[in-house]
């Protein structure tokens, strides 16, 4: 897979919007990732996720437009502080107290989050109101500016990389297996004496962290970060994206983004079902939800690689053929 | 000339709280089936916003065709009715067991529903026409009649199904099967068919508010999803499993969104009526009414 998405932008080539299109759903994917961390990882259903992605995006074209400034070095770990602290809080406030949440009460907190924080941004004049922010500074290294086209799409595929590691490592360290008992059977971790809540709060933060880094590639990619990049349209797109691919699975969501996005690409050109697409969208998750929990694609992904492994690996191990 | 500016003060707040009794009323119609599906399934209905459009489109197809607005008015429930009763027999019944599944099924019913709706209006905005217009003046102040007919609509249906509810057989075996599902259908209640019924039901309140509200929104596909996530909150601040627990939480949350914007700015108003319900659903989590009754 990682082969297929070193190969792509020189298969692309010529065609500029391709490559465009690829680095967009690189970003997008992280969001997915995000999203897979709360619902397939920890069992809390997000409803909010793009607003970690959005405020963060918001953050970085002010601190492009206000101060001037956009060097990659210190602006992407902005955009994760951002994401993790919001995140953090939201955690704080929906998760931890003296009893715990229903699974319901925290999936309407973060889908009433993402609602609000939309409602304020579209009417607050200071970030641009309805229109949003446009003509971002552009994401620097040093002196090197990164355009749209193959340097960008590079970098979106670095960080998406490091960030399925990343959530791969999570997901096979002892926190993960601790998530994965918890996922099963919560009151009898909690009989164990683990602190479920404080664990569901932390990986919540922490996919609240890769939101806003994605939230930052966004913003700096497309140049415009608007209202409806927070909202719960957003949101309930990356669950769409996760569900398709298969939760749990972390490279199902990437998976699912890239046949989602990639998929309506090629209909928009088809005016017949242009129209229905979204319905058409609608009728598929539907079918997903009912019938094959495991995603559309997780035929193709291996049991092993969703359920995960713990421990030493056998020496032969290979896993699953699905990396990156 | 004292007096009369005084009156007009009195008039301005008498509006002020008449224009704040609409708004609750919208929210309470639409709460209501909203809050009765939570209730008795425990599931939230994403796709209740799409039914209050249905409603709307079914006033909208019947006038465009030339026939009476009140027709319209009376049939959208009928249809919700209807579509309800089959979407609970092949998709809903499903979910059942799992609430986060259901949240995600009704959520791709609604986007199905929305995106046909939006394809079916090209896009455009319909006005639709208020079927009583003009005002009706009260010691000198004016009342829209429309929105005096929804007061009174609302302060109806919620009677009627309270009433339903508490006095009725089928009210009783209703409120049975909330309190015990397992026990109800051992005492030879169909909780299946109840089940479809209720979600029927709640469906057919969605559609009434559609047509009723229509005359005072624009028609347009996303006309229900502008007050689901309020009603989602109502629904959670009254508490689940009740009857009044919903009423109450969208009169608190309807009186909160048409009021805030007189006393704080109109931009911080509207986030801030989610963050105070939430701060309220957090502290208090049961709700406001905690005795499990419908």
């Amino acid at each position: 897979m990682l082969l297929v998405a070193l190969v792509v932008p020189f298969a692309l080539g010529e065609r500029t919007d391709l490559v465009t299109l690829a680095t967009n759903v690189l970003i997008l994917s992280l969001l997915a990732i995000s999203f897979d961390l709360c619902w397939g990882l920890s069992g809390i259903m997000s409803f909010g996720q793009a607003l970690f992605f959005g405020v963060a995006g918001y953050v970085i074209a002010l601190v492009g437009r206000d101060l001037e400034f956009s060097q990659l070095w210190a602006v992407l770990p902005l955009a994760m502080l951002v994401g993790l602290l919001l995140a953090g809080l939201f955690a704080a406030f929906l998760l931890l107290g003296r009893k715990p949440p229903t699974i319901i009460f925290v999936a309407l907190g973060t889908l009433t989050g993402s609602y609000a924080a939309e409602r304020l941004v579209s009417g607050w004049q200071y970030v641009g109101a309805g229109n949003g922010l446009s003509s971002i500074k552009l994401l620097q290294l040093g002196t090197y500016e990164f355009v749209e086209g193959m340097a960008f799409y590079f970098l979106a595929l670095i960080v998406l990389v490091l960030v399925y590691l990343g959530a791969r490592f999570l997901k096979q360290s002892q926190l993960g297996l601790v998530l994965a008992g918890m996922r099963q059977n919560e009151e009898r971790l909690a009989f164990f004496g683990y602190r479920v809540q404080l664990f569901k709060a932390l990986v919540f933060s922490l996919a609240g962290m890769v939101a806003g880094l994605g939230g930052a590639l966004y913003s700096y990619h497309q140049g415009f970060i608007g209202p409806g990049n927070m909202g719960p349209g957003l949101s309930t797109t990356a669950v769409i994206y996760c569900l398709f691919g298969g939760s749990g699975t972390l490279i199902g969501p990437v998976l699912g983004t890239v046949a989602v996005e990639v998929l309506t690409y090629v209909l928009a050109d088809i005016d017949a079902i242009k129209r229905i697409w979204p319905v058409v969208l609608g009728l598929v998750l539907l079918a997903v939800v009912m019938f094959q929990p495991k995603g559309f694609l997780g035929l193709l992904v291996s049991d092993r690689e969703r359920i995960g492994s713990y421990g030493r690996r056998r020496p032969d191990g290979q896993d699953g053929g699905s990396g990156g | 000339m004292r007096r009369s500016v005084r009156c007009d003060v009195m008039s301005i707040e008498v509006k002020l709280a008449f224009d704040v009794l609409a708004f609750i009323s919208v929210m309470v119609l639409i709460v209501l089936g909203l809050g009765i599906i939570a209730s008795m399934m425990g599931i939230f209905n994403f796709a209740h916003g799409e039914f209050v459009l249905l409603g709307a489109y079914t006033v909208y197809l019947f006038e465009s065709s030339g026939l009476s607005a009140w027709a319209g008015i009376l049939a959208a429930p009928v249809v919700l009715a209807l579509i309800g009763l089959v979407l609970e027999r092949t998709v809903i019944r499903r979910f059942y067991a799992a609430p986060i599944i259901a949240m995600l099924g009704t959520y791709a019913i609604g986007l199905v529903i929305r995106e046909i709706v939006r394809g079916l209006l090209g896009g455009h905005y319909k006005s639709i026409s208020e079927p009583l217009p003009g005002v009706l003046t009260v010691f000198g102040v004016d009342f829209s009649v429309w929105r005096t007919v929804i007061v009174l609509t609302t302060a109806f249906i919620v009677a009627a199904t309270w009433l339903f509810l508490a006095r009725t057989s089928v009210g009783l075996q209703v409120r049975g099967s909330l309190e015990n599902p397992n026990l109800a259908r051992a005492c030879g209640i169909s909780t299946t068919t109840l089940y479809a019924f209720t979600f029927a039901f709640g469906a057919a309140l969605a559609g009434l508010a559609g047509a009723l509200i229509v005359p005072l929104y624009q028609l347009s596909a996303d006309i229900g999803t502008r007050f689901l996530v309020q009603a989602f909150l109502s629904v959670m601040l009254g508490g689940v499993g009740t009857f009044e627990g919903p009423v109450l939480g969208a009169a608190a949350v309807g009186g909160m969104a048409a009021g805030l914007p007189w006393l704080v700015i109109p931009v911080l108003a509207d986030p801030l009526v989610f963050v105070i319900a939430l701060i309220i659903v957090k502290l208090r989590p049961q709700g406001f009414i905690t005795q499990g009754r419908l």
